[in-house]
């Protein structure tokens, strides 16, 4: 049976001292694997885009959403796109919005400072699949670079 | 030296000031990226320099812009999560609290303990990586135990 996707909301209580299930070092890709960052904050791109990068994908990162819209328009194609709900002038909800418009099919993660059931909702209806805490765990990133790899295929 | 810095590193995790975040930035640290860490930090340092300003600013003009203080703190917690900055997370989210409950009495104190944590926070990480810049980096990014 495939393991289902994570909620996007559970991620292991360091604190607790709960032995963490994945780390970004565990996954191994035998596809190529491509992701799109959007993210209003530089340092928290390099972030994102070095743990993706750690995992095997090419990265590109942008700053807003407009740039992440352009950039789909003009053709560009990605396995992941991670976006950042807080986005300078047009927000993270809008950019997945008009990504989706565009016909756009990839896998969409939504990332917020604060996560709520509301926020949720709201990032599903618009089109996303996964909701998550920012920054992304490997928890929540695994499972999906796995199924986006076809790992699960012959679960 | 090496021990000295494991035993600042430890100390870091054990008094909640870092978290496992942290640890995945060290994860992101190699021959190539010699100094990811410290670079990262110092962006976020930088960048939250700014915010923590513009969330001064704004707690001067009465009377308060809650939704304005909401969106500094979003990106300031979002920002400091990314480095794994626990207990500067913990105040972020308390402003936070405040904030929707429009509670401007409670906006400035949890804001007085947020500069608080950040400036505690900053000096043990100039110093952690000062320390670290004399002995070379840790060979791995060991979990606290």
């Amino acid at each position: 049976m495939a393991p289902a996707f994570p909620s996007g909301d559970d991620r292991a209580d360091f604190g607790t001292g709960e032995h963490k299930q994945f780390s970004f070092h565990d996954i191994v890709l035998r596809n190529r694997l491509t992701a799109l960052v959007v993210d209003g904050v530089d340092f928290c791109r390099l972030v994102e885009q070095g743990f993706l990068r750690s995992c095997g994908l090419e990265t590109q990162g942008v700053n807003n959403g407009d740039a992440a819209v352009e950039l789909i328009a003009s053709g560009a194609k990605f396995d992941l796109i991670i976006i950042d709900m807080f986005l300078p002038v047009m927000d993270g909800l809008e950019t997945t919005r008009r990504i989706r418009a565009l016909g756009e099919r990839c896998k969409i993660v939504g990332v917020s400072a604060y996560i709520g059931e509301n926020d949720r909702e709201a990032f599903l209806a618009a089109g996303g699949d996964v909701f998550s805490e920012k920054p992304v765990s490997p928890e929540v990133l695994i499972p999906i670079l796995r199924e986006l790899d076809g790992q699960y295929s012959n679960i | 030296m090496r021990r000295q810095l494991a035993i600042m590193r430890q100390s870091l995790f054990d008094q909640g000031y870092l978290d496992e975040q942290f640890i995945e930035l060290e994860e992101l640290q190699d021959d190539a990226n010699p100094n990811f860490v410290e670079e990262v930090v110092t962006l976020y340092f930088r960048d939250s320099a700014r915010l923590i300003l513009n969330i001064q600013q704004a707690l001067e003009r009465k009377p308060f812009d809650f939704n304005k203080l909401d969106g500094y703190m979003h990106q300031f917690k979002g920002s400091s999560s990314s480095i794994g900055a626990n207990k500067v997370k913990a105040e972020s989210t308390l402003f936070r609290e405040y904030c929707r409950s429009a509670n401007a009495e409670g906006c400035l104190r949890a804001f007085q303990q947020l500069k608080k944590e950040y400036a505690t926070l900053r000096k043990k990480l100039e110093a952690y990586f000062q320390l670290a810049r004399q002995t070379g980096p840790l060979e791995t990014a060991s979990r606290p135990k």
